[in-house]
């Protein structure tokens, strides 16, 4: 019988594999437990919401299939900020897309020779590797609203989620 | 005394299980509305190689879920606005669409359900997701569903899809 590797002689004796698995005192690793459980659902339900991607409108930045995380308090102390990727939910936040911030209240958004034009001006995109015909007009953003739109420019327009998205349905910033 | 304590909690324990038996069999109209949607997605579900009759049947079901009066509009980008007016519309574009696809899994997300002030009508707020194999595109769409309880069924009167990003 192998000794419990404490110096108390009232402790119960326990195996090896009974430490390994519940600890020297079971009333502690039950406590252990309930609190990694209670920890990790407030961090998961509250402060980094856990979503795997689906789709190819934010590749080459975000594959197919990967896991992800929504940091919720990304927007506690500023508002959202051009080049943001961020998750908008739809009527809950099972399902919710991942896009990128181009533009911001007041401004205007036009998509013209492979580029992004904010407020008449081409946007330096580094992260848009494909080259995009894109050609749409000018549209204004609303004073609520953030034009979000994928890194991948290469698909067709009408097969591409994009355009202006509430700003209370922005539920945070993908953190990787 | 402890037997006292020991009555409390039975009486407890019973008052518990007497309100679940009654919520059991008189669900709140929310629960009803999320459970005859979910159904209606299940009923929307082709299988790869149902045969054309199973088909049929199938979009042929979907009717019970509708108002004779029912209207749908779709309005997403890259189409044409479509609306369909009434039950036998709305039951053709079945047909013709289960004929069309070989296999669709549809799933309804997010149901919120606000329920009018007479509790006859209900607006109902949902995500829908259809995947077919093969086809590695995930179509999603919000939808906004006006439902309306005839003889202790809710129906669906009115389907408009809602924008997300605008």
């Amino acid at each position: 019988m192998p000794t419990t590797g404490t110096n108390d002689k009232n402790a119960p004796s326990a195996g090896w594999g009974q430490r390994v698995l519940i600890g020297r005192d079971p009333r502690w690793t039950v406590l252990r437990i309930a609190i990694l459980v209670v920890v990790s659902f407030v961090v998961s339900k509250f402060v980094l919401l856990p979503i795997r991607v689906q789709g190819i409108s934010m590749e080459p930045t975000y594959k197919d299939h990967r896991v992800n995380f929504v940091n919720r308090l990304a927007y506690v102390f500023h508002e959202p900020r051009r080049g943001d990727v961020v998750a908008i939910r739809t009527s809950d936040e099972h399902i919710m897309y991942m896009k990128r911030i181009i533009g911001l209240p007041g401004e205007t958004v036009a998509f013209h020779e492979r580029h992004a034009i904010i407020n008449g001006q081409a946007l330096d995109e580094p992260y848009v590797k494909q080259s995009s015909d894109w050609e749409r007009p000018t549209e204004p953003v609303g004073p609520d609203e953030y034009y979000v739109v994928g890194d991948n420019r290469s698909m067709d327009w009408d097969e591409h989620t994009q355009g202006r998205a509430k700003r209370e349905r922005i539920v945070g910033k993908i953190l990787l | 005394m402890k037997s006292g304590w020991v009555r409390v909690v039975g009486l407890v324990a019973l008052a518990g299980l007497a309100f679940w038996g009654w919520r059991l069999l008189h669900p709140p109209p929310e629960q009803v509305i999320r459970k005859r949607l979910t159904a209606l997605a299940r009923a929307a579900c082709i299988s790869q190689g149902e045969s054309q009759l199973a088909r049929l049947a199938s979009a042929q079901s979907l009717s019970g879920y509708f108002t004779p009066d029912v209207q749908i509009t779709v309005d997403i980008s890259g189409h044409s606005r479509q609306t369909w007016n009434g039950i036998d519309e709305v039951r053709e574009a079945a047909i013709a669409a289960e004929a069309t696809v070989s296999a669709l899994k549809v799933q309804f997300f997010g149901i919120n359900v606000t329920l009018g002030p007479d509790h006859k009508s209900a607006a109902v707020e949902l995500t829908a997701e259809a995947t077919s194999p093969g086809n590695k595109n995930i179509e999603v769409q919000e939808l906004k569903v006006t439902m309306k309880k005839i003889k202790d069924d809710w129906l669906i009167r009115q389907v408009e899809t809602v924008k997300t990003l605008r």
